[in-house]
């Protein structure tokens, strides 16, 4: 049995892979499907993909040198004679085989498809230095005024933010998905809780148009509301927006 | 040798499963978005209806709903203002999404369902961020804000067993669709255009749209056939959409179901529009022509102008399709998009816009999306229906052709668009109605003189291409309008006969080299090495 076994080393090694790519391509979507509790499949990468494959094939050959014995019955395959009519036959299918394969890769690769476009951007550029000194005149006030200012922020985050932002502030409002950079979620801890209040305030005021190119501000639908809103209304907002996402803004280093 | 083959592919393997690592987490954390919510069905157990509950739930209320809802319940919260549809009011009985009867109140896990699912295109959020608790507990809060309550003991419609989706039961189901006049409001596709609809909109004033059946990702009881029964049994209270109960068994209620549910599809959405190279020596310029089936449609989710002043909250129309095809001399584009009427008025019309930057792009750089900035400008075509008195009246039937005005613009920013002079307007178009959603042809040679102001279209480049669409009935005009950010069309290289060369000469490499390995081989076998 274990002769046999090791004889035909090659074809176990190959049937692994063929085995990973299979469980790759149909079986991981459904199991992310269910994991993750999502209404769709989740199909792997395909870049993912490919380096999943790279260290299959990788952990074959590693498999098939761990002693010399293995390594000569892995080649072993090769040999010509000794073995039952169906390994001629397997033999036959990887002479063919690789050519086969070697050709189809170059042909996925020759024909022109249309490339992705990349949209690489800086979510959060440095702040320009004429909103550095600004500050939220309603921090500092006494907790009564602070919980009206809250409240009126909600108010208007939920008028004025709320179609793009969602009215969790949770990036999914009913236009979210209108906008391929979509609208951030503020419940994102890598969002607005990375940042202080005044950066918030020059994003309201400024919006997309206001950012720098390397934050790709063409793509950016965020409005800019400095025609719009007071600074006491954003500032009123930005308190109400962290309110309702749950988070707090970062605490700003104390300046020497 | 082996030893030294054995660490090289160690560190192989090592370096690749890094980079891999890397890799797969940008990748995946792009694919997360996803698009639409979907109708909950599992409740779990229930809480009981206490004093404290409803108590509790009052806070709850206070915090997350009031400002919708109102404080009192009647759906005219501080920040309704924006919403359309208006927040439901709990003080009357006009909840949608029920098991119960037409006038009956839902029953708590209807309610329980529907918080959880949130309604998809409304600001009404899904609630399953807060605990299953806290659900039951407003639930029971916003009971008390309608005495109707306490004396339904809500009556269950009852489903008994189901029916198979089979060919004859949808067919049977559209002829049901006819006779008990869901058409009037739905339309004869179920786009939402029927006659009574356009009459609700347009002569009545109403705030009332049929739901587009085709588009039932926007289903706010649920898509699955069982909730589109649920719905076709129960209506929607104090909406045009009435309960069936009673003007259809049990079971043509789910062959109309089944019909219901064989018109929907699924958003076809991508990023790139894939140009098909035509063979053809002419592009087609009807919209009907049968040759656009052989071009990819993708479909671009619409959003209301909400960038600058005056914005557009409600918009009527949340996506359009578009396909495209070129020839070595020309380029088409076919877009469509359901409206629920042609009507409108002098000024305002349906009207479609492509919008290109001016010139393809070399960097990440783009104009603006919106109109383009003082930096970038964009070439704009856009389409108008005619208009004339007394016309787009007829809702269904046959098509109706407005070849309507196609005009080329530029602009840098909404403040500043320009009409191209007439030696520089070179699209044509033409647009035909038909049983609620509108198709648009555009075309244009693929280079023009104006190099400046009009895009130059290059093979196999990604060009930049955005979407705006205006509803004359819904009042859109100028920046009242659905808008869409950029995506791209790029134009299909064919495959050239090369490439069948190249596949030749590596698979005559591969086997060379696949020889020569073997023949090595068979001269000296692995063993003998072991044998030293
Ligand atoms: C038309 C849709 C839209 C509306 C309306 C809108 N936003 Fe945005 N917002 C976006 C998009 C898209 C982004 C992401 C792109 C970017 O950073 O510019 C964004 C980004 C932001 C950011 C940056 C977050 C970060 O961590 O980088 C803040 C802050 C913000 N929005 C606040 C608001 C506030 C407050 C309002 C209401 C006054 C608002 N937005 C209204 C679309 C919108
Ligand atoms: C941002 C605004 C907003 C908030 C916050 C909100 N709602 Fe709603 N809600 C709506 C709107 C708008 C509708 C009506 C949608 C429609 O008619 O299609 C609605 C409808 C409903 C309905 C009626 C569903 C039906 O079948 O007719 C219930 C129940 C409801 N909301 C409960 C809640 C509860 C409970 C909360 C708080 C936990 C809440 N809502 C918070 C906007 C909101
Ligand atoms: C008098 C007009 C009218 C008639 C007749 C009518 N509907 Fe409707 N229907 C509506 C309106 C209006 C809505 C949208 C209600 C809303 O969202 O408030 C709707 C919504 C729907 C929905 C979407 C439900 C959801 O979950 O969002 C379905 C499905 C539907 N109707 C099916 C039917 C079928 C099937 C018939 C015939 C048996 C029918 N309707 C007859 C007016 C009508």
């Amino acid at each position: 049995m274990a002769k046999k076994r090791s004889k035909f080393l090659m074809i176990w090694v190959i049937t692994a892979v063929i085995c990973l790519f299979l469980f790759l391509k149909y079986a991981s979507p459904k199991i992310f499907q269910v994991l993750m509790a999502k209404d769709h499949t989740m199909p792997t990468p395909s870049t993912l993909m490919m380096w999943y494959m790279i260290m299959g094939i990788l952990a074959g050959l590693v498999y098939a040198t761990t002693s010399n014995q293995k390594f000569a019955d892995f080649l072993g395959f090769l040999l010509p004679g000794g073995g039952p009519t169906i390994k001629i036959l397997l033999q036959k299918v990887l002479f063919i085989g690789f050519p086969v394969i070697v050709g189809w890769f170059v042909y996925s690769w020759a024909i022109p498809g249309a490339a992705s476009p990349v949209e690489l951007r800086i979510q959060h550029p440095t702040l320009p230095q004429e909103f550095e000194k600004l500050e939220n005149p309603f921090r500092q006030t006494d907790a009564e005024t602070q919980r009206k200012c809250i409240e009126e922020g909600k108010i208007l985050f939920q008028t004025y933010c709320r179609p793009c932002h969602g009215s969790k502030a949770d990036g999914n409002g009913p236009f979210s998905n209108s906008f391929r950079l979509r609208p951030i979620n503020f419940q994102d801890p890598g969002t607005i809780a990375t940042v202080v209040d005044n950066y918030v305030f020059w994003r309201i005021k400024e919006g997309g148009p206001g950012l720098p190119s390397e934050s790709t501000p063409w793509d950016s639908a965020m409005p800019s509301w400095k025609d719009d809103l007071k600074d006491d209304e954003i500032w009123k907002i930005i308190m109400g927006e962290y309110d309702t996402a749950g988070v707090m803004p970062r605490q700003r280093e104390k300046l020497e | 040798m082996i030893k030294a083959f054995k660490s090289v592919l160690i560190s192989l393997g090592l370096i690749v499963l890094m980079t891999g690592a890397f890799v797969g987490r940008s990748e995946v954390s792009a694919q997360t978005s996803h698009l639409f919510r979907t109708y909950k069905h599992e409740v779990p157990q229930k809480l009981s209806e206490t004093s404290e509950a409803i108590a509790e739930g009052k806070k709850v209320y206070e915090k997350r709903c009031w400002y919708c809802h109102g404080i009192e319940g009647k759906g005219d919260g501080p920040a309704s203002k924006t919403m359309f549809p208006k927040p439901r009011n709990f003080t009357r009985n006009e909840y949608k999404v029920r098991s119960t009867a037409a006038g009956s109140v839902p029953t708590d896990e209807d309610l329980f369902r529907i918080v959880t699912s949130g309604i998809e295109g409304t600001a009404m959020p899904f609630w399953n961020t807060i605990s299953e608790t806290e659900r039951w507990q407003v639930i029971y809060y916003i009971k008390t804000f309608n005495e109707q309550f306490k004396k339904d003991t809500a009556p269950k419609v009852v489903s008994v067993g189901s029916v198979a989706s089979t060919p004859d039961s949808i067919k049977r189901g559209q002829e049901l669709f006819k006779e008990v006049k869901c058409y009037e409001c739905h339309g004869e596709d179920g786009r939402g255009n029927g006659p009574l609809t356009v009459a609700l909109q347009t002569e009545w004033n109403m705030p009332y749209r049929a739901r587009d059946l085709s588009k039932s990702w926007n289903f706010k009881g649920g898509n699955a056939t069982e909730d589109i029964y649920r719905t076709i049994s129960t209506g929607f209270n104090e909406t045009p959409m009435g309960s069936y109960l009673e003007k259809l068994s049990d079971e043509d209620r789910w062959h109309v179901a089944h019909y219901v549910k064989s018109l929907s599809k699924d958003m076809a959405s991508d990023v790139v529009v894939k140009v098909k190279l035509s063979e053809s020596e002419q592009l087609p310029i009807e919209p009907l022509d049968e040759n656009w089936g052989k071009a990819t449609p993708v479909e671009v989710p619409l959003a209301g102008q909400i960038l600058a002043s005056p914005r557009h909250w409600a918009p009527s129309i949340d996506a359009v399709m578009i396909r495209a095809l070129y020839n070595k001399d020309e380029i088409a584009f076919l877009v469509e998009w359901d409206d629920s009427t042609n009507k409108q008025e002098e000024i305002f019309r349906d009207a479609m816009s492509l919008q290109f930057p001016t010139k393809i792009p070399e960097s990440l750089k783009k104009p603006y999306f919106a109109m383009g900035d003082s930096s970038g400008a964009v070439n704009l075509w856009s389409w108008k229906a005619h208009w004339s008195e007394g016309f787009g009246s007829i809702a269904s039937g046959a098509p109706e052709t407005e070849a309507g005005a196609v005009i080329e613009m530029n602009a840098k920013g909404f403040k500043n668009i320009v009409t191209q002079p007439p030696e520089s307007q070179n699209v044509t178009g033409k647009g035909i109605y038909q049983n609620g959603r509108w198709k648009v042809v555009m075309k244009r040679t693929l280079k023009t003189e104006d190099a400046k102001g009009d895009i130059q279209f290059e093979i196999g480049k990604l060009i930049p291409i955005a979407f705006a669409v205006w509803d004359g009935s819904n009042s859109d005009v100028a920046g009242q309008k659905s808008v869409s950010s950029w995506y791209y069309v790029s134009l299909e290289k064919p495959v050239p006969k090369t490439v069948f060369v190249y596949v030749l000469i590596a698979i005559v490499i591969g086997a060379s080299i696949e020889m020569w390995f073997v023949a090595r081989l068979r001269r000296f076998p692995p063993k003998l090495e072991e044998g030293q």
